[in-house]
């Protein structure tokens, strides 16, 4: 093993991952920057009613979750509850974003469980005329993707604050504020939260950029009219016409330039924000213990319930083939949607095996990119990194595709391993940034004054105590491709079968109960990644004796 | 209507041997030393047949058809399984554009109606070779005249017909014990019960196809929807829009939102959020109330006027690999067996293409079946589809007035 930080070794992991995507981007940009589309695009009285509203979901979703984030952890980080919490983190990540939105719209929906439970009440035989979901102003999908985007937010943080290192630090600090009469929320808010907030920059950016461009949450959620920029622009995507085509990828550019200006924006704000917070900060004032922590719990527990609700729906309509309003029992029921999820399981274990290839690829990528990268070009190249992750998916699966043809790996396993690697590595390397940034430099002194080599500090110190965040890096990455749609059926040639191809091949049927069952099945895989992450991570921190 | 004489024969003849001419034609000739070759060549080849799966009745179906071809032609059918057609359509253009011109990775493909015309006039269709297939004999050109025009556009037998569709509306016979049977008693339901109907918003496939349905049925002259669009329809879209203005504010949600899609239509009907929904596949909600989707007292109505009416069909891309193999699979799926296997409601409910009433007595009594629930009781004329020219005009203006 010869990772230095010095010399040109880090070009390795930076070509392996920025050819491709290189090559991917400037084939998917060349589609999007037509003349012709941009005029077709800015003359379609549909674009700006759409786009204002995929601006407010997106801002809203993002602002509402942040502030849920950092009301959590600050009330309840250190308590045995939050303990629970980040146990059932990677569960309630596992639930695909579509499932958990079709679980939220049979508990809401006017002929959901909520208004069924007091429809003999209100006397209706029928369910009520009322906007519950799909209402204009998006308040059903800002819901949905809150309730999506705080497990995300909470699992960043506390990959921040697992390793070792931080976890001391953390606790070091807390108590010497409390020690000095600060209540522990305000040494979150003064001390805390200023150190760790800009290390969640990138999470925070991912959730942005996801609430601009989802889709598959805005068709169950979301209004029809107008409906977002995002669903416009997938919709012109599908199109079989090549100038509507043109005109999606124009569409999803300007997702991709709304994305960046947001973050830009987000930035500026900080910044200008940065001298009166601080003034804030050392004004020395102590507070009375803020009286809204006696809110988290409950608040925790609807959420719980929430979750609950959604998965129990899910799976009782799975087998509720009838279940008319406002009956609370179905009608009719039926095993088919899980006769037809049998079948399809042998492509499981593909999917599975697909999955391990990929987020392996990612975490070593990134752990290479970490290992090698000078700072300077960390920094520099950060936005061709994150790439895949602003860029919505459609744009770049279509550059990526091209890339497969000339190299004729299309329809080829050889080809959806690069897809999916490409598009695992830079979550898997956001979830790894934060605590390999955090590494304390001393270890590695130490260990070569004692002199050890730089591949035994890496393999016997340096490596397994940052195994908590590999995992949950590997851990996610898995995820990622295991919910790859777009680029398993274009670099698959649709010949290479996962559970997500199934489940949404399928849901384009619209039968419910199919719908149902293969979320719970899309579920399973990332949820025994999330499982085992969590279980590496509990299994070292009892080893390197920090509980946290 | 009765077959001419000469046909008769052939058909007769057909049934002897089913692999030779049935019928010629000036265009195109099913020749029988071609075909046998033909045969031999698709033998061991690998099919992949590209087909929208979001019906697990429809993949069975297939898994079907895949166990048939194997052992009786030796060939090996995969179906590559899509969400959206559209998802073939760009596939195969990106290969051509990347001068990928044989070895494609789709051999053959579902499609009708707008894909079809992008792909005939893009060039990534594989024909003609439609009216060469043994089959074709079979197939009900002048009762069906949809399985000669796609779209407007003429098949030229660059698709062969797979399966009927015909406009039709559904709906929990206790709540709607009087199927509306035009408009205006749609209109009159709609004011009865506000709120428990709508369609699916255009450019939604469904939602355009209900536009052309009110679009025809409310024209004092047809005739110049079966002509290009002029540039400047005037006057004629007037009673589109009028009746469009009548019924919204009586539509879910005051027609202020749509329905995504008409399955998600048929969902609400099934949770009673909507009494009536529509679809283009007659034998639907049969279908969903063999599969206890839906309730038995489901029932299914058309239009007393006729209501619009076309046909899905099979391709072949330009750049197939398997060519011959897809042409024999194609071929099978036009015969009397599977044609009557996929019209039945317990397999998939999809009506056929063929001429059953001229088919012999053996083939014929593959397609008899009772009477099951839900299905449409009383057959309609046929309207055709508006000339494709329009759709873009109706769906342009819709979008005007009440897209945003």
């Amino acid at each position: 093993m010869t990772l230095r930080p010095v010399g040109r070794a880090w070009w390795w992991p930076a070509g392996l991952f920025a050819l491709p995507l290189l090559a991917a981007l400037t084939l998917a940009l060349g589609a999007a920057l037509d003349a012709q589309a941009w005029r077709r695009l800015l003359d379609d009285p549909a674009l700006w009613p759409a786009l204002s509203l995929g601006l407010w979901v997106g801002a809203a979703a993002t602002a509402v979750s942040l502030a849920l984030t950092l009301w959590i952890v600050t009330h309840l980080h250190g308590s045995p509850a939050w303990a629970r919490l980040e146990r059932w983190l990677g569960a309630l990540l596992a639930v695909p974003h579509a499932a958990f939105a079709v679980g939220l719209a049979l508990l809401l929906m006017p002929s959901g469980l909520l208004l069924r439970l007091i429809a003999p009440w209100a006397g209706w035989d029928s369910p009520p005329a009322l906007a519950t979901v799909q209402d204009p102003f998006g308040l059903a999908l800002i819901a949905g993707l809150v309730g999506k985007e705080v497990p995300f937010l909470l699992w960043n943080v506390a990959a921040q604050l697992r390793p070792v290192a931080q976890a001391t630090q953390l606790r070091q600090q807390l108590q010497a504020g409390q020690a000095m009469g600060y209540p522990a929320a305000s040494v979150w808010w003064r001390v805390l939260w200023p150190q760790l907030l800009p290390r969640l920059a990138l999470p925070l950016l991912a959730v942005w950029a996801y609430g601009l461009s989802v889709v598959d949450m805005a068709l169950v959620l979301g209004p029809t009219r107008p409906p977002t920029l995002a669903q416009l622009a997938w919709s012109w995507l599908l199109d079989a016409d090549a100038a509507v085509n043109a005109q999606g990828a124009a569409a999803s550019l300007l997702i991709a330039l709304l994305v960046a200006a947001g973050a830009l924006a987000a930035l500026l704000l900080a910044r200008a924000l940065r001298a009166p917070l601080r003034a804030r900060q050392v004004r020395g004032d102590r507070p009375a213990p803020a009286r809204t922590a006696a809110l988290v719990r409950p608040l925790l527990g609807a959420g719980a319930l929430v979750y609950a609700a959604v998965l129990a729906l899910l799976a009782f309509v799975s087998v509720a083939s009838v279940w008319s309003f406002p009956a609370l029992w179905p009608q009719r029921a039926s095993l088919e949607a899980w006769s037809t999820v049998v079948e399809s399981l042998p492509v499981l274990g593909d999917t599975a095996l697909l999955a391990l290839a990929a987020s392996f690829t990612g975490v070593v990528l990134a752990v290479a990119w970490m290992e090698t990268t000078p700072p300077a070009w960390d920094r520099r190249a950060a936005p061709l990194v994150f790439a895949p992750m602003l860029i919505p998916g459609v744009l770049l699966v279509a550059g990526l595709y091209q890339v497969a043809l000339r190299l004729r790996l299309d329809g080829s396993l050889a080809g959806l391993w690069l897809a999916h690697s490409l598009f695992s590595a830079p979550y898997a390397l956001v979830a790894l940034a934060p605590a390999y940034r955090g590494f304390d430099a001393r270890y590695e002194q130490t260990a070569r004054a004692l002199g050890r080599s730089r591949t035994a500090f890496l393999l016997l110190i340096k490596w397994p105590m940052l195994l908590a965040p590999i995992a949950a890096a590997a851990a996610v990455g898995f995820a990622v491709s295991v919910a790859q749609y777009l680029s398993t059926q274009f670099v698959g040639a649709g010949r290479h079968a996962t559970v997500t191809t199934e489940a949404l091949t399928l849901a384009s049927g619209g039968q419910r109960t199919l719908m149902a069952a293969f979320a719970l099945l899309q579920a399973l895989l990332p949820a025994l990644a999330f499982g085992a992450a969590w279980w590496v991570a509990r299994r070292q921190s009892r080893r390197l004796g920090t509980e946290a | 209507m009765t077959p001419s004489p000469i046909r008769r024969r052939l058909l007769a003849a057909g049934a002897l041997a089913p692999w030779l001419p049935a019928w010629r034609s000036a265009h195109a000739a099913a020749d029988p030393a071609a075909w046998v070759s033909t045969l031999r060549t698709a033998r061991g080849q690998t099919v992949y047949f590209n087909a929208w799966a979001g019906s697990e009745r429809v993949n069975a179906y297939l898994q079907w058809v895949s166990g048939e071809v194997a052992t009786r032609h030796g060939i090996k059918l995969e179906h590559v399984k899509l969400g959206d057609t559209a998802e073939l359509v760009k596939r195969v253009r990106a290969e051509k554009q990347a001068g990928r011109n044989q070895d494609g990775s789709a051999d053959m493909g579902w499609i009708n109606g707008e894909n079809f015309l992008t792909m005939k006039r893009e060039g990534l269709l594989f024909g003609p070779f439609a009216e060469a297939l043994p089959n074709f004999a079979l197939v009900d050109v002048a009762g069906k005249p949809t399985t000669r025009i796609d779209f407007s556009e003429p098949v030229e037998g660059f698709e062969a017909a797979w399966g009927m569709a015909q406009f039709t509306f559904y709906g929990d016979g206790k709540r709607v014990p009087q199927p509306p049977k035009n408009l205006a008693e749609l209109l009159d339901f709609a004011k009865r019960n506000p709120g428990r109907f709508s369609y699916p918003k255009p450019p939604n496939f469904h939602g355009t196809t209900f536009l052309k349905q009110v679009l025809i049925e409310t024209a004092p002259d047809r005739k110049p929807f079966y002509a290009p669009a002029p540039a400047d329809p005037g006057s004629l879209l007037a009673p589109l829009w009028r009746t469009l203005e009548a019924l919204h504010p009586l539509l879910w949600r005051q027609g202020k939102q749509f329905p995504a899609s008409n399955t998600v239509m048929r969902q609400m009907l099934a949770d009673g959020e909507l009494f009536i929904s529509l679809t283009f596949n007659p034998n639907e909600a049969a279908n969903e109330i063999a599969a206890k989707r839906l309730p038995e007292s489901v029932i299914s109505w058309q239009h007393a006027g006729g209501t619009i009416g076309n046909t899905h069909f099979l391709a072949i891309p330009f750049n197939a690999r398997a060519k011959e193999g897809a042409q024999v699979v194609i071929d099978f799926l036009q015969s009397p067996l599977a044609q009557a296997r996929k019209a039945d409601i317990r397999h998939w409910g999809d009506p056929t293409v063929l001429a059953v009433d001229r088919l012999p007595t053996a083939d014929k009594a593959l397609f008899a079946q009772g009477a099951a629930p839900g299905t449409v009781m009383q057959a309609v004329p046929v309207l055709p589809e508006p000339h494709a020219s329009w759709v873009e005009v109706i769906e342009r203006e819709w979008a005007r007035r009440h897209g945003q």
